[in-house]
């Protein structure tokens, strides 16, 4: 079963409670809302919300493509499609941080750790987890679970 | 439906059994929260906003920080807080004033002539000293910013007063403090988050001082001073056979004509008139505790307290309530579509509380003969009108009967024979290891309906620490029996024994939040006695369930009392690290007051058990077996 981030962007009404939940969800320090430094630029969001050129809100949200640019554009093996579950993954002991994944994603979501500008802030549909904690701290229905056979 | 938890399990199978929308509902549709407003890092002060901090935006548009934002939202909330408070002890000694001018009932002749004594007043008519005693508040409560009330010194215990001098937080005109913390925190002023958190200490000192203790006090005046009884709590404690008025708010003063009118010869036969065996006033929320409290002297119109805020929903769905009268919080917009449903009228008699679906009478001691004759007309054609279509529902097992209530400073000291020596020597021979003030309110969020509180209390009193209780937090644990006195089986060896060889429970029922002050009296008194500070005592705080601003500003005074007070959730401060740190650390060298944030029952027991066994160590007292505190 292939899962994936559905987006309605009509329904974003950018609270950024997803970015948020993705920092939550993969911070150091701990998994609570309490734990998170707001203020700490270490901890970056693998998500982002951008203003269109209607300034409506939008989310941007990894798609793990079918094809994916930033896995074909990968030269050190670092990015790899798994053809089982359908994520692209991303390992950062593999990653030489060329960042020509950021420049091909033709959707502008990956970008570089904000600190030492070394890995690659890339979606792992949080793991083990049985739903992304941003599609679980959408209030408004934007982000949802869509399921492929 | 989906519902929340509750430690009050039969109340949790009645609301299952209802078709009815509660709070315990909601609560699951408002289970994702917004991290910004968690860590109180949202501006919406002007129209260049909202703004929120994030690693990629550290300062909002107009330059302000984390800690700037955090402050100014923090004060916010205390001078709201304060802001309920002060409305109460301004309503209370407006009403009291208005007794003496109308040579009313004074009840509590010897609490009138303490205050008396202690304001420097002197006057031989009760009803000439009952008004200048008011006056005396009133007086304070409107006074500039730059004029000092005059009654902190006169009611704060001396090492204290001198601690809020040395701080500068000593409040001007309380009312002109709440303003100014309005301003403060307006757009584009205060940026300081140290002034503006010392001002939040200031309206603590309030709070604490007036609306808290003299609103308990004027009210002793007005409607009796507490005695100590076995009482009934719960549903149980509702007769369908009567014309059932619920009361909700925090102003017991209000419904003080309308419940001795209640049980006057001649509205019993109009009761009657209509197959009902008289009237009977339910308690619900806080009044509800106030008016158990001072039970002794309202045994025939009380027929007992039922329950907390969030237990007023499930009161109104058992059908057997005609009439609701508020005039203050907690009364929640959740009881409209249910009184609605079961064509329940409602009533407010103060604006601040008013409902969208009540009726609005605006209370006035001088007119309070015709408005209870309103209410009693109202109610009794509500129970005409709905009884025959309503089906009554009242879960009979839910509550207990010997729960042991009217505990105050004053009824507590006599019950140990006039003294606090008694107490001090348990906690000196280590029988009682301290004393924690479980208090506030009750929220549906830190685990459940009154979860934490309930599970915190068993701890502590399991590790021999005696619980004294105020609040919403006081409904919940006497309706699951902790203050009834066959609880003292739960606690450790030693605070049984001394439970079982007293006859008492081992958490004591102080009744409303209101009560928070006569706990602090309690505290002030055993550190008189003892010739300490307050921060020296082995005794603790925690609001582990607060719900609304009012508890930060009860909060606020806790820590300018130099208490440690725990909270489960955290008061919207932690994206502010400065903000943070000052009240969780530096604060222990300002005042001797520290915030605890623990969302863990077994590790914040932990942390107060280490509080007091450090006091403990401190004053030379036994310490047995730290073994057990892992």
């Amino acid at each position: 079963m292939l899962k994936r981030i559905k987006v309605d962007r009509d329904l974003c009404m950018a609270c950024l409670n997803c970015v948020l939940a993705c920092m939550d969800e993969h911070n150091k320090k701990g998994k609570s809302v309490y734990d998170l430094d707001l203020e700490d630029v270490s901890n970056g969001s693998r998500n982002h919300i951008e203003l269109d050129k209607n300034k409506c809100p939008t989310p941007i949200i990894c798609r793990h493509c079918e094809e994916p640019e930033c896995v074909y554009t990968c030269m050190s093996g670092a990015m790899t499609k798994d053809k089982k579950s359908g994520l692209v993954l991303y390992d950062e002991e593999k990653c030489s941080s060329c960042f020509m994944c950021i420049m091909a994603c033709p959707y502008g979501v990956l970008k570089a750790d904000e600190v030492e500008k070394r890995v690659v802030l890339k979606c792992d549909m949080c793991g083990d987890r049985e739903i992304p904690r941003c599609v679980e701290s959408c209030t408004t229905g934007c982000l949802s679970i869509e399921e492929d056979e | 439906m989906k519902m929340c938890r509750s430690s009050d399990k039969k109340l949790e199978k009645f609301l299952l059994s209802k078709e009815v929308e509660t709070s315990f509902n909601r609560v699951q549709a408002q289970s994702i929260k917004c991290g910004f407003g968690q860590q109180g890092v949202c501006c919406r002060l002007c129209s260049n906003g909202p703004c929120r901090i994030t690693p990629k935006s550290p300062r909002g548009v107009c330059g302000a920080t984390a800690d700037t934002i955090v402050a100014r939202n923090f004060l916010r909330a205390v001078a709201s807080g304060a802001a309920c408070y002060l409305h109460v002890v301004e309503t209370t000694a407006r009403n009291l004033k208005a007794v003496g001018e109308k040579k009313g009932k004074i009840k509590g002749i010897n609490t009138l002539n303490e205050l008396a004594e202690l304001f420097s007043i002197q006057e031989d008519d009760i009803h000439k000293k009952a008004i200048r005693v008011a006056d005396k508040v009133l007086n304070d409560l409107y006074k500039a910013r730059h004029e000092k009330m005059e009654l902190v010194e006169k009611m704060a215990y001396k090492p204290r007063y001198k601690k809020w001098e040395e701080l500068n937080i000593l409040p001007g005109g309380a009312k002109s403090e709440v303003f100014d913390a309005i301003v403060k925190t307006s757009t584009n002023l205060n940026s300081d988050p140290v002034d503006m958190l010392l001002h939040s200490l200031n309206l603590g000192i309030c709070t604490g001082v007036y609306g808290l203790t003299l609103t308990n006090l004027l009210n002793d005046v007005m409607l009796g001073e507490p005695v100590i009884r076995t009482a009934s709590v719960g549903f149980k404690v509702v007769d369908e056979d009567y014309i059932n008025i619920m009361i909700t708010g925090h102003q017991h003063s209000v419904i003080s004509h309308l419940q001795d009118r209640l049980i006057d010869e001649d509205i019993k036969r109009l009761a009657g008139s209509v197959g009902a065996k008289g009237f009977k006033l339910v308690g619900c929320t806080c009044v509800g505790q106030d008016l158990q409290l001072r039970g002794q002297h309202y045994q025939e119109v009380f027929s007992g307290h039922v329950g907390n805020n969030f237990t007023s929903e499930g009161l109104i769905a058992t059908g057997a309530i005609d009439y609701i009268v508020s005039e203050f919080n907690c009364t929640l917009p959740g009881i409209e579509p249910i009184a609605d449903k079961y064509m329940v009228g409602m009533i407010c008699l103060d604006d601040v509380a008013k409902k969208a679906n009540a009726e609005y009478v605006n209370f006035n001691m001088n007119e309070e003969e015709e408005i209870s004759e309103y209410i009693i007309n109202k109610a009794l054609e509500s129970y005409k009108n709905r009884r025959c279509k309503v089906k009554i529902d009242i879960p009979k097992d839910h509550g207990h009967d010997d729960v042991i209530t009217g505990v105050s400073e004053k009824s507590l000291k006599k019950f140990l024979g006039n003294t606090w020596k008694p107490l001090i020597d348990l906690i000196a021979e280590g029988k009682i290891k301290g004393v924690a003030g479980i208090v506030g309110c009750s929220n549906l969020t830190a685990m459940g309906h009154d979860v934490f509180t309930v599970e915190l209390t068993k701890e502590l009193i399991k590790r021999d620490i005696i619980v004294l209780s105020a609040g919403c937090s006081s409904g919940g644990l006497e309706n699951v029996g902790l203050m009834s006195p066959k609880a003292a089986s739960l606690a450790g060896d030693n605070l049984k024994s001394v439970c079982e060889s007293l006859g008492i429970p081992p958490v004591l029922n102080f009744g409303p939040c209101l009560a928070i002050g006569r706990l602090e009296i309690v505290a002030t008194e055993l550190a008189e006695a003892l010739g300490i500070d307050i921060p020296e005592l082995p005794l603790v705080l925690s609001a582990p369930q607060w719900l609304e601003e009012q508890a930060l500003a009860d909060g606020a005074f806790g820590l300018a009392l130099g208490l440690p007070l725990h909270l489960a959730i955290p008061p919207f401060i932690t994206g502010s690290k400065l903000v943070t740190e000052v009240l969780t650390n530096t604060l222990t060298n300002m005042t001797g007051g520290q915030l605890i944030l623990e969302d863990d029952v077994k590790k914040a027991a932990d942390k107060l058990e280490q509080i007091v066994i450090e006091r403990r160590k401190s004053l030379g007292l036994v310490v047995e077996d730290e073994g057990e505190i892992a």
